[in-house]
């Protein structure tokens, strides 16, 4: 097994069945995990925030901080790497929040909601998610078989 | 002895500071106390002149110019700042191993502490032209109870997680159910015990609840609010998660909108690993 570690607002993608990506410290973040089992290409990414706002007036610097611009990257480089977009699967988890109804600080639900909207605007979907309550997570995802795991207060769920 | 007579009892067995850290302390509260003296103490211990020389060269806290003399980058910091890095530093070495009981592994503490710290300051810059200046080391310290409770008493989170998720609890609330006291409680007796300015400790005692201060003010609110954005950026997070309730009414005193937040979360990742390479040797 060879770890690959995805940082905050970061993506990595692989072809090697013994890599296994993952991803720490979700906690309002989202992370997608996105596989073809049948050339067993697949890519993690950990977005940070929904989208660019639109009068914050700066360009994007980093596309895998946003679930907006940051997606679209990890599938069209998966498809580039030998991928066919209708063989993706897609799992995420993340988007937790804090013990509060304030709409500006709900940024995990701003983050899971966004994702649905953007894959269904493309005509994809989720085959599998864990989105939403205050505990943190971290997903491990096996090349070999596409399988995600998400481990949390020392308890593991496969996705 | 009562749990939380007990918890506290201990706290006071803590050892106290590095002895050029509590010089440095001291003479920087002292208004009458010249640059030389202070430049003296801190080039006589070489770790603190490496991190201050360090931190006074990194993109976060120093500008375009390099700078090599103790003196020079007093100058360039203020004695504020100078005071505000010598504690952190005193405090890094408790808050960088493992801590067990919150299921953070080493330098994971330190990470979300400085976490807390940035947010927090960065939050005040986004609102006011000349943040407050014990910001930074109020933010980076209001964790500090997870080491008394997580590694010298080796607390087990268990039946605090149960009871929190339970009854709908925040974890700070569940940890006075079963322990008697919380950690924000515990980290301000330390500092009490460290001979902290009271603003730092007042900040560090109330963080999870302002409205429970006689006094709250400005810091504390930013603090608060810092630390919530500090838990949604997951950096550092342990067994305790997001299960913190966030203060409307700081928020609104602050006048908070969404470009602040979320300018404050868009460079929170970077800043942090820059000034974990400062804090963890």
């Amino acid at each position: 097994m060879n770890r690959i570690n995805v940082s905050i607002s970061d993506m990595k993608y692989s072809t090697k069945s013994e890599d296994v990506l993952v991803t720490h410290s979700l906690g309002s973040c989202v992370g997608l995990a996105a596989y073809d089992p049948q050339t067993r290409v697949g890519g993690l990414i950990h977005c940070l925030l929904p989208q660019l706002r639109g009068n914050s007036g700066k360009d994007v610097q980093n596309p895998y901080m946003y679930v907006t611009s940051g997606v679209p990257v990890l599938i069209r480089t998966l498809l580039t790497k030998g991928a066919k977009r209708n063989r993706l699967i897609l799992k995420a988890a993340g988007g937790g929040h804090m013990m509060t109804s304030n709409r500006l600080f709900d940024v995990g639900k701003q983050n899971s909601d966004i994702l649905r909207r953007l894959l269904a605007h493309n005509h994809m979907s989720l085959k599998a998610e864990d989105f939403g309550g205050t505990l943190p997570r971290t997903i491990y995802f096996y090349l070999d078989t596409g399988r995600v795991v998400v481990k949390s207060l020392g308890k593991e769920w496969e996705l | 002895m009562s749990q939380r007579a007990e918890v506290l009892a201990r706290v006071r067995e803590i050892p106290q500071m590095p002895a050029a850290v509590q010089q440095v302390m001291t003479l920087l509260q002292d208004e009458e106390a010249d640059m030389g003296a202070i430049s003296r103490v801190i080039e006589l211990d070489p770790g603190l002149t490496a991190n201050l020389l360090r931190a006074v060269n990194s993109s976060y806290f120093g500008g375009m110019r390099s700078i090599s003399s103790v003196r020079e980058a007093i100058v360039r910091l203020g004695a504020n700042r100078v005071f505000h890095l010598a504690v952190s530093w005193g405090v890094a070495p408790h808050v960088r191993p493992a801590i067990r009981g919150y299921d953070l592994e080493t330098g994971e503490l330190l990470r979300h502490s400085l976490a807390v710290a940035l947010a927090s300051e960065g939050l005040a810059k986004s609102l006011m032209p000349s943040p407050p200046p014990n910001i930074f080391t109020a933010g980076l310290l209001v964790n500090v109870g997870k080491i008394i409770l997580g590694t010298f008493l080796a607390v087990n989170p268990a039946p605090i997680l149960e009871l929190a998720y339970e009854q709908g609890l925040t974890f700070e609330e569940a940890e006075e159910r079963v322990l008697g006291v919380g950690h924000a409680e515990v980290g301000a007796v330390l500092l009490e015990h460290w001979g902290l300015p009271d603003d730092i400790v007042e900040v560090v005692r109330y963080r999870l609840h302002p409205e429970r201060a006689r006094e709250g003010g400005v810091i504390l609110d930013l603090v608060h609010v810092g630390d919530v954005l500090a838990k949604l950026s997951g950096i550092g997070l342990g067994v305790d998660g997001m299960a913190y309730r966030l203060d409307d009414a700081c928020v609104q005193r602050l006048h908070l909108t969404e470009d602040h937040i979320a300018g404050v979360l868009e460079t929170l990742p970077g800043n942090v690993e820059e000034l974990m390479s400062i804090f963890m040797e």
